[in-house]
């Protein structure tokens, strides 16, 4: 299994989300709540309708209530579902030490095993949109896009409850199509991270919407992995041939030349 | 055989066997995790359990690196015109028939490694303790990543050479390792201005 995801692209799967259609009425949370079997957290609040304020180990996905009033709009309001972003190059899955903790499935979800997990928490710092969270053992928790559901061919919890369209579940391609077809020119996440699985249908600039204009693996990361990480055998295999060499061309400092 | 001089003590053998052999357990766990060989779970059982040797094995490389200050500090911090010496001849290791200036209980080269050493074992710990302590803390642990690698990928050029110079390149070093004692007579050839503070 490839990390990047490339061979099955024309069967991958994603999610479209269209923050015009969505009412806010949170059904998706409390579906992945209810399919997940995870417990509710209790809050505070907070003068916002948008709770709980952030993710956590116990819940996968939210919906951010955003307030942008405006000279032609005095009560714009967006709610932006938000989620694992499922990458084709994620950086979780590049800085992971653990194999198999986290892993691509066929449909291109980044999923993961809890216990393959050794609790490092490296995800968290190499993730471009701050998504994995821990639980109270130590591991990764986060949307895996219900592998559990989308492997048998259903559609994940949150998009199977949505009552607006606002989160549509299918094939990448034809989710960015459609996309396209009903006027939104640009589709975030269309390229950004080779890809990113969860598409956004945005009408203004990303960055309205509490969105990164251009999501990136921390630089340190992609250094790391495309020039430190081989540069450890080749120096280590230099070093041992230049030894090598050296015991060769020059033989060991003997007592009779040693003066 | 029977002129020998003691060049290094019990504690100091046995401090160095434990930073060897720590490194040695942290190079092996480290590659398994920065390739993901699944072949390490038959020698350490679990990933998980990979990483609470290599953090624990990792304060003992930083305690034997502390305890290593003492021994070799001081004399690797000063040099003088016969350490120019040394380097302006290599050190002898690139001709059959140098002569080199008198050296002191470690030569030039030696002094050098120490130093450097000192750093990257530093470097990898701080930064080994960072990832370790403050799991999750962005901005800190990526910086630590960072640096932990680096030096990693140099301590793994430095050490072979260091373990190749300690063996086959100059028979007779590695029993320092092993008795602590080397013969009176070799002494007196690498480590004389040593040798000579000694009273012999």
């Amino acid at each position: 299994m490839s990390k990047r995801y490339r061979e099955e692209e024309m069967m991958r799967k994603s999610l479209l989300i269209s923050p015009e259609v969505c009412i806010g009425c949170r059904g998706c949370q409390t579906a992945c709540k209810e399919w997940n079997r995870l417990e509710g957290v209790k809050t505070r609040n907070t003068g916002t309708f948008e709770n709980p304020p952030d993710l956590t180990p116990a819940l996968y996905n939210k919906i951010k209530y955003v307030e942008v009033p405006s000279e032609a709009d005095r009560q714009r309001w967006l709610f932006v579902s938000q989620r694992c972003m499922h990458c084709g190059d994620a950086g979780c899955m590049k800085i992971c030490p653990a194999p198999g903790a986290i892993y691509r499935t066929p449909e291109g979800a980044v999923a993961y095993s809890k216990e393959k997990c050794i609790g490092c928490k490296l995800c968290v710092t190499a993730c471009p949109f701050d998504v994995p969270r821990y639980d109270n053992n130590s591991k990764i928790s986060k949307c895996h896009l219900c592998v559990d559901r989308i492997s048998e061919g259903l559609p994940p919890a949150c998009s199977k409850v949505c009552p607006t369209g606002a989160i549509r579940f299918g094939d990448r391609d034809l989710l960015i199509e459609f996309a396209k077809k009903t006027g939104y020119e640009k589709v975030y996440g269309e390229r950004d991270l080779e890809g990113l699985g969860a598409l956004y249908a945005f009408k203004d600039a990303p960055t309205l919407y509490g969105m990164n204009e251009n999501p990136a693996i921390p630089e340190s990361v992609i250094f790391w992995n495309n020039i430190l990480k081989p540069l450890s055998y080749l120096g280590l295999g230099g070093a041992v041939a230049l030894a090598l060499i050296h015991y060769v061309a020059f033989g060991p400092h003997n007592e009779e030349e040693v003066k | 055989m029977n002129n020998l001089i003691r060049k290094a003590g019990a504690f100091e053998i046995a401090n160095h066997w434990a930073l060897a052999l720590s490194f040695f357990i942290l190079t092996v766990s480290g590659f398994g995790f920065l390739f993901h060989l699944e072949q390490m779970n038959s020698i350490f059982g679990s990933f998980s359990r990979m990483k609470l040797i290599h953090n624990w094995a990792g304060v003992i490389f930083l305690v034997s690196l502390l305890l290593t200050m003492f021994t070799y500090l001081p004399v690797s911090v000063s040099f003088g015109k016969d350490d120019i010496g040394w380097l302006l001849k290599a050190g002898g290791y690139l001709s059959r028939k140098a002569v080199l200036p008198p050296q002191d209980i470690i030569n030039t080269g030696q002094k050098f490694f120490f130093l450097v050493f000192l750093l990257l074992g530093y470097a990898i710990s701080a930064s080994g303790l960072i990832i370790w302590l403050a799991a999750g803390v962005k901005k800190w642990v990526l910086l630590s990543h960072l640096i932990h690698n680096i030096s990693f990928d140099l301590l793994l050029v430095i050490i072979p050479v260091h373990i190749y110079l300690g063996t086959f390149a100059n028979p007779g070093t590695f029993r320092i390792m092993i008795y602590g004692t080397v013969p009176l007579e070799w002494a007196k050839k690498r480590h004389a201005k040593w040798v000579s503070k000694m009273g012999y």
